[in-house]
């Protein structure tokens, strides 16, 4: 598990993409502290401003520093992307690793529950969950979990029903281990990447429906900000503030990318995992000897 | 001699109706405690089906299996767990890439059998891991590696290793040496011999090998398409095969007989064994 962390960390990417979450998660911790302006304070004479020395990246239509928004908005966007992201995991990782072994009727109730939540769109059943439940972050962001669930849950059936075919595991069974104990010694170290593979890659993808959600005003309410919210006030005053929506589209996409490169990372380094890094530069060299050389 | 294992009439069928496919027709076998006996028997004739008959890891359709007095055979879930907790039964895989966690060390695949049963403290564990992998010649430093980082000779070993460590009174070698090179096969074909005579460890060994397994048992049992076809001393056997198939296994095993009988000998002994069938 370990192993398959600090090989990860090896990559170039891998460090950039550690260093730009570490900020991110900085942000959502201590953002609204460190806000320069009360994010939610209005401004009547400094309205829709440029950068300047005092509001780092101007104000918005209501006069609100869009730079304290933005720091003050990266609690809401990235917890609630956690948030979607720990109901998947525990809705569908769990379940999948349980169907291999709780029998076939759990297997075959959660396989048909699983391929029915596949059928939904993401977008739709959240704000469907919203109309039905109240507007609340909470709400639509349950949904997402539902609705990424899926992945988490084939991820980890696929990963454990791999390993408990093994005949390690059978050795294991011959000693007179228990499920249990085949799950904590042999199982969950060979489903741990996997799972973390996906648990980065669906953070980034729940980061952009957030985004998209907060951009069309769903699951918020004004004034409270957002990555999401600060994109859709911004493109409202694109005449006024041309260079307005670059900032949060950056943060989102820095963000996204740094989360997909990660998991990017996980992947490389579980598929490596035991052999020693190669970096990519020498695995091209090495794929270029020709054969008998 | 009294029995250690006795194999009574062990009928095995996979798939139902039409699909139905008979894998082991009434096997009978029985083992005293420390005889080293051989089951040999082409690719397909039912041997590994026989060794998981034993385990418990296939269901048997008709029969028995009795071990060391108690039937082992239809054992509930609970009662098979703590029957292999025991320890008595043990079994080495044919391949030890796919039986040895490949994340886990040497110590930790050689004490798992004695941290499931229970009872010994850490160090206690670490002193009988270190005492098993001796037992096979292995030094300790290997106890920190893990399976990738050892060759396959030195794998097998820890496996046969892991499986001794529990103290077992028999030990089932499924094809121990098949997936092994030649300078490794004789290495561990060397230490099958002689291991567990002092503590009076029963073998049985399977193989489809005939030359593997003559060196190292006292008795041979012949299965043929799911049948015990012949059992006698390994002399025996090999001096005198009486079934068609168990000719023409002594014939085409070039470890016995310097070479193997030629072509036209090998022709004959096949067509003997089909007008048998």
């Amino acid at each position: 598990m370990i192993d398959v962390l600090r090989a990860a960390l090896r990559l170039p990417s891998a460090k950039i993409a550690v260093g730009i979450l570490i900020v991110i998660a900085f942000l959502a911790i201590f953002g609204p502290l460190v806000a320069p302006f009360d994010p939610y304070a209005q401004n009547s004479k400094d309205l829709l401003q440029g950068p300047t020395l005092e509001h780092w990246l101007g104000t918005d239509d209501l006069g609100r520093d869009v730079f304290s928004r933005l720091l003050a908005g990266s609690t809401v966007s990235v917890l609630a992307a956690m948030q979607s992201v720990v109901v998947g995991l525990v809705l569908g990782a769990l379940p999948g690793l349980l169907s291999v072994y709780l029998g076939r009727t759990f297997e075959w109730i959660t396989l048909r529950i699983m391929d029915s939540f596949i059928t939904l769109p993401f977008l739709v059943f959240a704000i469907a969950m919203t109309a039905l439940l109240g507007n609340g972050l909470t709400q639509a962001m349950v949904a997402v979990g539902i609705l990424i669930a899926p992945a988490f849950y084939r991820v980890t059936r696929a990963a454990a029903l791999t390993v408990s075919h093994s005949q390690y595991v059978e050795a294991a069974q011959l000693f007179g281990a228990t499920t249990a104990w085949v799950v904590r010694k042999h199982v969950w170290k060979k489903v741990f990447p996997a799972i973390a593979v996906t648990t980065a890659s669906m953070t980034g993808a729940s980061l952009v429906i957030v985004s998209s959600l907060t951009f069309l005003g769903i699951g918020i309410v004004p004034p409270e900000p957002t990555w999401g919210g600060l994109l859709a006030t911004d493109l409202g005053n694109l005449y006024q503030r041309p260079f307005g929506p670059v900032v949060p589209a950056l943060v989102i996409i820095g963000t996204v990318w740094a989360l997909n490169a990660l998991a990017d990372a996980l992947k490389d380094a579980t598929t490596d995992a035991g052999a020693p890094p190669v970096s990519k530069q020498k695995r091209r060299e090495l794929q270029a000897v020709p054969h008998g050389a | 001699m009294s029995e250690l294992l006795e194999v009574d009439g062990v009928e095995v069928s996979y798939g139902r109706g039409r699909a139905e496919r008979r894998i082991l027709h009434g096997v009978s076998l029985s083992l005293a405690a420390g005889e080293s006996v051989g089951l040999i028997g082409e690719t397909g004739s039912g041997k590994t089906t026989l060794a998981r008959t034993i385990l418990g890891l296939t269901r048997l359709t008709a029969g028995s299996v009795r071990f060391d007095g108690e039937t082992v055979s239809g054992l509930g879930a609970r009662a098979l767990r703590s029957f292999r907790r025991s320890g008595r039964l043990q079994y080495v895989f044919q391949d030890p890439l796919q039986s040895l966690d490949p994340d886990v060390t040497v110590r930790d695949s050689i004490g798992e059998g004695l941290r499931i049963r229970g009872g010994l403290t850490a160090p206690d564990v670490a002193t009988r891991a270190e005492a098993a992998l001796a037992s096979v010649g292995l030094p300790a430093d290997l106890l920190g590696r893990v399976p990738g980082q050892l060759s396959g000779g030195q794998r097998q070993r820890v496996a046969i290793a892991r499986a001794l460590a529990l103290q077992p009174r028999l030990l089932l070698l499924d094809e121990p040496v098949s997936a092994l090179d030649a300078a490794n096969r004789i290495q561990v074909l060397d230490l099958l011999r002689t291991l567990g005579t002092d503590q009076g460890i029963a073998k049985l060994f399977i193989s489809h090998d005939l030359g593997s397994v003559a060196g190292v048992t006292d008795r041979i049992a012949v299965l043929f398409r799911g049948d015990i076809v012949e059992v006698g001393s390994t002399r025996d056997i090999i001096a005198r095969p009486q079934h068609p198939y168990t000719r023409l296994l002594v014939g085409s095993a070039t470890t016995l007989t310097g070479g193997g009988v030629d072509r036209e000998r090998r022709r004959e002994l096949r067509q003997a064994l089909a007008d048998h069938g």
